[in-house]
């Protein structure tokens, strides 16, 4: 923009353009003691004097306190008034007709040592804050919307995006992300002229909050070339100082006469005592004192925050680093807190001690904070799912960076994407390959639906592994909760109720009661694992009713009553009962669960250790590279752990895809034909073999399939995939083992349709039994001589004591005998 | 090395200064040696690798701490504790027109404009903060110290003894401190205390008034007090890792005489720029300017000892007269003996997701009162004698309940504190079950034995960050004595000891002694292979036996291509053979036996 690129300083004293330069940079530079550099902060906080200040750019010395330049803005409450209206008589050209060419009029100033305008920066921000608009449909730009709203609310800062900065004008952000203090300066001015413009009555100082940058720096990088420049990084809050009052101003009284001084503003960290009484009748000396309550303080706050466990390279500690807080900043953030800063980094020698002019080779190191965002909201809070589903909350991924995405848009183009995300799920484990397929539709999952009406469809897929011991089933399950987004592992023996839905708790310093949430709560939108789900307590287990089919988790004790939202996946493993799978047994007997649970998983694995040789040689070429190869090399072609988690995270959040008119037709035909194989030709019995939750299933698959393509549009051949999957899942379990077809029956009660046929078999047979041979009222028979009946009668199959028993108890029921210990008697 | 115009040995800094203005004067501008090096460190390797100089450079430790010059070349060992971060510093700056430079030393040699023109130059360098290596045996000081010290300080033989000489040894160093220090120093720690109490034992701050109480609490732990600040210039930070062992050669300040007044400073300054000039004056912790880093390997401490060739035979017989020793001591149980020398070849060599490939832990049982008190002490005696650095835990629930097992970060003053299991890789680590009684774990104990169970299953440590935990991959060898099968913690191996007859208990003559930790630091440091026919042999036998006992499970096989492994590095070999994996094969088989006799 700065067609005049000289670097010249101009003293800005006689520019009209700029009120009130009360220091000229050469005066400036001539200034050596160390505390010149809070003349500097003083300027600033004036607001008065243009950010000129020539006098070394990169540090600041500790000279009693290293007050930063910002917050102090408010003390300068006189100046506004005599400094705005004579800018904006002064210039008119520059806030309002033309826009930035006023720099032809005055003589240009530059930033020290760059070839920066003063001018064109002023003119820069001012057509930023009047005519950015999100879209060009708006009439008013989003900063004076966002102006008029702050003076409404009697704000005093406005939150500006860096994002817009850069859209509107990349160059502006580049100066102002590398002279931070200088442009924030200037841009101060303009707001301040603005508002007063706007409303002259309006008193505030507002700053300008940045925040967004284009490139989040890491902890770890921030190097010496970084200091005084705009910097954002991320990092949990591990410490917070007391609250600091800082004396802005300060207000003496004559012990002699009572007599009040004016206001003394802070110079250099310092506040100078008037020596002598300002009332020309008192004069007398050494009487001022000061007075507290008319003092006027700021807050000030010293805060720690640490780098996130992801940022942290293997063999390394955390780094950490100081920010200074002021005013509305203060305690924004508690110890724990994740959070985004933005801010301007600093560094202050450090001196031997406050008596020695001399100063240690060191620097100390700190952020001024501009801004803070909390980007981990406690999930408690993140309830509004539309919030959630427009990633507002979820930017705890930052996946703007569009390369990244193009990366990731490459890699879903591939057309053997599919595959290729099974062979780098669990890289390790090998076989199990349709296992693996189930848990990546898990991780996409489907796309969660609410209709007006009130009812809601989950999107979450439900896995229940099942398998003999030692078939890598935790391990998978380890990898899962690694790579899932927000996942929470639990084992079921240690897991209760409570722990895996909220409980109420006392603060012990508060003493309010809080409500702490469980590992499900805690995993909405996550997959929450749980190991040895078998081994789980009943109590703890009927409390997954809820949250598997309705996602939400309800609470009623101790004063409070909440449903909270547990949107997430469930991914279970159990071990069949007598820890070995008895294929003669039913899935239901093997794993002991209640059918009600069973039939809120989506896809039920059986993992099955089978004595087959190649299997074995297989684990044992496995095992054996495992120890004598370098592991690297053995795995290729594999994506690794962190594409494969952005794929997935970006994935989730930005692609939703919808049912196509084929997929829908076939999902239909598909159901169909899944429910007519039910029906046995020439056979009245009639085996149900899918049901509408099946159906429920097949689509959160195929919409899961259609994710993992990146693809909005749920296709035929998800569809048939989705069916596959489904298809060996169920025949792995619930195949009725008496007649080998899949029976739905199994999972929904427990029993299969030939199962119950035959009780009903044995119901009729042994009530004819007892027609036969018993009086109404007669003698009553032992158990055991009518067993010896039913087994005579009965065509095919054995007879057991217990059978008979059902039988018998279901015969009572209706009325016709009566049952006592060994002895039934007809009545 | 005469004829040089600078010292490197007793004006280390002269040497850097002099190299500094070679490459000012050389035309190169100053500005360009941010991250970089202009020969000064050259210099300090050609000094110390190949001209020898090694050998002259004294070791910095409480016992040298008395006679060693600040400002001269030293040289450390130690395990990095804790990282402290950056540190910004004026790198290069003008006097007058003169470029200083102010790299490797605490303060500039020349007067520095204190808000100084653009010409200053700003370079950071990384602080770390080192300790002795936790666990260190004895044996490693006679040979590192024995060599040089011009004074008489004769090497204390015991530890014990040892410790209160390092007491007062930087007690002396108090005394000369001047009168005002003294009472700075005073009234600092008053300030201090609050904050230090809590952390003492760890931070390592060695006058600390209750050292001796915290000894007491840790009296496995004693060997962290005498720390020392590394400075660590130019090198990218992947290459030092936290609880790697490394040697560290470089300038060393001492400044007794810093001023300390922290009673004055305003407590936004104190908040800012606390840490480590509060917590670690100068006058109390060494600092350490690094030139030459390296990092060591275990035979590096077996200094002094006659380098054997590498020859079958030699191997052959030093391994069976080691084996017929720890057999002797274990009551002539061959098998145990084996396992046990297992262990010292250790090495987790992979990892593949949460897999440590690699490791195998020993859990010896059938100890009881008696048992132990003859063979546990002389094993323990042993494995002091044989490794460098040795840990023993006696489990007890009151010791779980209270002792801080693994490193926790103190946010209060931003140090991470360290624990027991804070050790370096390849030590030694013995958890002694048999005290263990029936008793009540409250959460800390709960969460000690979590930490030890998954120390011993996937050789991690989860460091505690209070906000998180990190994992940290560690490589320890486990030995577990219990009385029966320890539940708490699952070795991957299981025997029960059988002595067969109680020896008197042998001396060994240093010079054997020697020779095995020679050998076992060698084979430790071996790589290892498998030949390709081999590996199909090795798949054939595991598809076997998996055929004939379906129990076996991938972690059982595991565990045989690892002892197959060990038995074959403790030959000295860098390849599988038949004959190994064979005997390898029949340990297990013993091994089995007796578990299902002991049943």
């Amino acid at each position: 923009m700065a067609s005049d690129s000289s670097p010249v300083n101009t003293p800005g004293g006689a520019n009209p353009s700029t009120p009130d330069v009360s220091i000229s940079s050469p005066i400036g530079n001539t200034f050596s003691s160390p505390g010149d550099t809070d003349r500097r902060k003083r300027g600033r906080r004036s607001d008065t004097s243009t950010p000129v200040a020539p006098e070394n750019r990169q540090f600041t010395t500790p000279d009693v306190t290293p007050t930063p330049r910002r917050g102090g803005r408010r003390a300068s409450s006189t100046t506004p008034g005599a400094a705005t209206p004579s800018y904006a008589s002064d210039a008119p050209p520059s806030s309002e007709g033309g826009e930035g060419d006023d720099a032809d009029e005055a003589p240009p100033m530059y930033v020290w040592g760059t070839n920066i305008s003063v001018q064109d920066v002023n003119a820069a921000i001012l057509r930023f804050l009047r005519n950015f608009r999100e879209d060009s449909s708006q009439t008013e730009g989003k900063y004076m919307r966002a102006i008029h709203h702050v003076i409404e609310m009697e704000g005093d800062s406005l939150d500006v995006d860096a994002h817009d900065v850069f859209d509107y004008d990349g160059d502006l952000y580049t100066k102002m992300v590398r002279f931070p203090l200088e442009v924030l300066a200037i841009f101060d001015i303009v707001l301040m002229d603005m508002v007063s413009r706007i409303n002259p009555l309006f008193e505030k100082h507002i700053q300008a909050r940045i925040f967004n940058l284009k490139t989040s720096t890491s902890m770890r990088n921030l190097n010496p070339s970084d200091i005084e420049k705009m910097v954002s990084l991320k990092g949990m809050i591990i410490r917070c100082s007391a609250i600091i009052p800082e004396i802005r101003e300060a207000i003496f009284r004559c012990l002699v006469c009572g007599y009040y001084s004016d206001p003394i503003v802070v110079d250099r960290g310092r506040i100078n005592e008037p020596t002598i009484c300002g009332k020309q009748e008192c004069l007398a000396r050494n009487s001022m004192t000061l007075v507290h309550n008319r003092c006027r303080f700021a807050d000030k706050q010293i805060v720690r925050v640490q780098e996130t466990p992801d940022e942290i390279p293997e063999g390394g500690t955390p780094h950490t680093v100081s920010l200074l807080m002021h005013d509305k900043l203060v305690d924004v953030g508690k110890p724990g807190d994740r959070v985004e800063v933005t801010g301007i980094y600093r560094a202050m020698t450090v001196r031997i001690g406050p008596a020695h002019r001399t100063v240690k080779s060191l620097f100390k190191t700190y952020i001024d904070c501009l801004h803070l965002k909390k980007t981990d909201k406690s999930r408690m809070h993140a309830e509004d799912p539309m919030e959630v589903e427009n990633g507002v909350v979820g930017s705890d991924e930052h996946l703007d960076n569009e390369e990244k995405v193009e990366k990731l848009k490459e890699l879903s183009k591939q057309p053997d994407i599919y595959e290729r995300l099974t062979r780098s799920l669990a890289p390790n484990i090998w076989e199990l390959d349709d296992v693996k397929k189930g848990l990546l539709c898990q991780l996409f999952g489907g796309n969660a639906l609410s209709l007006s009406s009130g009812a809601s469809f989950r999107g979450d897929i439900n896995i229940l592994l099942v398998g003999d011991p030692g078939t890598s089933k935790s391990q998978l399950l380890q990898y899962i909760h690694k790579l899932s987004p927000r996942g929470i592992y639990t084992s079921g023996r240690g897991s209760s109720a409570v722990g895996l839905t909220a409980y109420v708790a006392k603060d012990p310093e508060t003493g309010e009661t809080v409500l702490e949430s469980g590992a499900l709560v805690l995993s909405d939108r996550g997959i929450c694992c749980i190991d040895e789900f078998d081994k789980m307590s009943d109590s703890a287990r009927s409390m997954l009713h809820e949250v598997m089919e309705q996602q939400t988790v309800s609470i009623a004790k101790a004063g409070i009553i909440a449903s909270l939202n547990a949107r997430t996946s469930v991914l279970a493993c159990a071990n069949p009962i007598g820890s070995r799978y008895n294929p003669r047994l039913s899935v239901i007997d093997n794993i002991h669960l209640p059918p009600t649970l069973l039939s809120r998983f989506d896809l039920i694995y059986l993992i099955l250790d089978k004595a087959d040789e190649q299997t074995d040689r297989r684990l044992a070429k496995h095992i054996v590279a495992l120890h004598f190869e370098d592991p690297e090399n053995s795995e290729q072609e594999v994506i690794d752990l962190p594409t494969l988690a952005a794929y997935l995270s970006y994935a989730r959040k930005n692609i939703h895809p919808e049912l196509s008119d084929e997929a829908a037709e076939e999902l239909t035909r598909g159901y169909v034909e899944m429910r007519i194989r039910g029906n046995f030709p020439g056979s009245s019995k009639k085996v149900i073999t899918a049901t509408p939750r099946q159906l429920e299933s097949l689509i959160r698959l195929s919409e899961a399939l259609a994710r993992i393509r990146f693809s909005e549009k749920v296709e035929k051949k998800d569809v048939m995939e989705a069916f596959r999957l489904l298809e060996v899942a169920l025949q792995q379990s619930a195949t009725d083992h008496a007649t080998g077809t899949i029976d739905m029956d199994l999972i929904t009660t427990g029993v299969s349709a030939s199962e119950r046929m035959r009780r009903e078999n044995l119901v009729s047979t042994t009530r004819n039994i007892i027609m036969e041979k018993l009086q109404l009222g007669g003698p009553s028979t032992r158990l055991l001589e009518l067993l010896e009946d039913a087994k005579k009668q009965s065509s095919g199959g054995e007879v057991h004591l217990a059978d008979l028993r059902n039988a018998l108890a279901t015969l009572a029921t209706e009325g016709l005998v009566v049952v006592h210990g060994d002895t039934v008697k007809r009545i | 090395m005469v004829g040089l115009p600078y010292d490197c040995l007793a004006n280390p800094l002269g040497a850097v200064r002099l190299t500094f203005e070679k490459a000012v004067a050389s035309g190169s501008d100053p500005a360009t040696f941010e991250g970089k090096d202009w020969g000064a460190t050259d210099l300090f390797r050609q000094f110390i690798f190949d001209d020898g100089g090694l050998s002259q450079v004294p070791f910095l430790n409480p016992s040298t701490m008395t006679w060693v010059q600040p400002n001269t070349l030293v040289r450390f060992w130690g395990m990095i504790q804790d990282m402290l971060g950056n540190e910004f510093y004026v790198g290069a700056y003008k006097e007058g027109e003169t470029w200083r430079t102010n790299k490797f030393a605490d303060f500039s040699q020349f007067p520095m404009a204190v808000d100084s023109s653009p010409d200053m130059r700003v370079w950071e360098r990384r602080l770390l903060y080192c300790v002795p290596v936790p666990g260190q045996n004895s044996w490693i000081e006679h040979s590192s110290e024995s060599l040089f010290n011009p004074s008489s300080i004769s090497s204390p033989l015991q530890r014990e003894k040892r410790h209160r000489e390092d007491d007062t040894a930087i007690n002396d160093i108090d005394m000369q401190v001047t009168d005002e220090e003294v009472h700075a120093c005073t009234s600092n720690k008053k300030m201090r205390e609050g904050g230090i109490a809590s952390n003492s034992s760890n931070t390592g701050d060695t006058l600390n008034e209750d050292i001796d109480s915290s000894t007491s609490v840790l009296p496995y732990f004693d060997r962290t007090s005498f720390p020392c600040l590394v400075k660590i210039y130019d090198s990218p930070e992947s290459n030092l890792k936290l609880n790697d062992v490394f040697e560290f050669i470089g300038v060393f300040t001492f400044d007794p005489e810093f001023p300390v007044d922290k009673n004055d400073t305003n407590d936004l300054e104190s908040s800012l720029c606390d840490d480590t000039l509060t917590q670690m004056p100068p006058s109390r912790v060494p600092r350490l300017h690094c030139l030459v880093h390296r990092k060591l390997a275990t035979q590096d401490f077996i200094s002094g000892s006659p380098t054997f060739e590498l020859k079958s035979h030699l191997v052959k017989s030093i391994r069976e007269a080691l084996l017929g020793h720890l057999t002797s001591i274990l009551g002539n149980d061959g098998v145990a003996a084996n396992l046990i020398t297992f262990s010292f070849y250790l090495q987790v060599h992979a990892r593949v997701d949460s897999i440590a490939v690699g490791k195998l832990s020993l859990n010896l049982t059938c100890f009881n009162k008696e048992t132990l008190s003859v063979f546990g002490h002389r094993l323990n005696l042993a494995l002091k004698n044989l490794l460098p650095f040795t840990h023993c835990i006696p489990l007890s629930v009151d010791y779980l309940n209270k002792v801080s097992l693994v490193p926790k970060k103190d946010y209060q003053t931003n140090r991470l504190a360290s624990g027991i299991l804070q050790l370096a890789e390849g030590s030694h680590l013995t958890i002694d079950e048999t005290q263990l009684q029936a008793g009540t774990l409250n959460s800390t104990g709960v969460e000690n034995a979590r930490v030890l169970r998954n120390l011993l299953e996937l050789q991690k440590v989860e460091y505690d960050f209070t906000y998180y935990k990190m994992d940290m991959p560690a490589d320890i060898q486990l030995l577990v004595l219990s009385e029966g099968k320890s539940n708490i913690l699952p070795a991957d191996l299981v025997l029960p000891l059988c002595p067969v007859s109680v020896d008197a208990a042998q001396d060994v003559e240093t010079e054997v002694l020697r020779s095995w930790r020679w050998y076992l630091a060698t084979m430790r440091s071996l790589s290892h292979t498998i030949e390709k026919e081999m590996q199909k042999v090795l798949e054939d036998d595991l598809v076997a036996a998996r055929q004939a006992d379906r129990s076996l499970s991938s972690l059982d096989f595991s565990r045989l291509l690892t002892m197959g492994r060990l038995v074959s590095l403790s030959f000295g070999e860098t390849s599988l053979t038949l004959e190994h994996w064979k005997m390898a094969n029949e340990l297990e088989r013993l091994r089995k036996e007796r578990l299902q006799g002991s049943l």
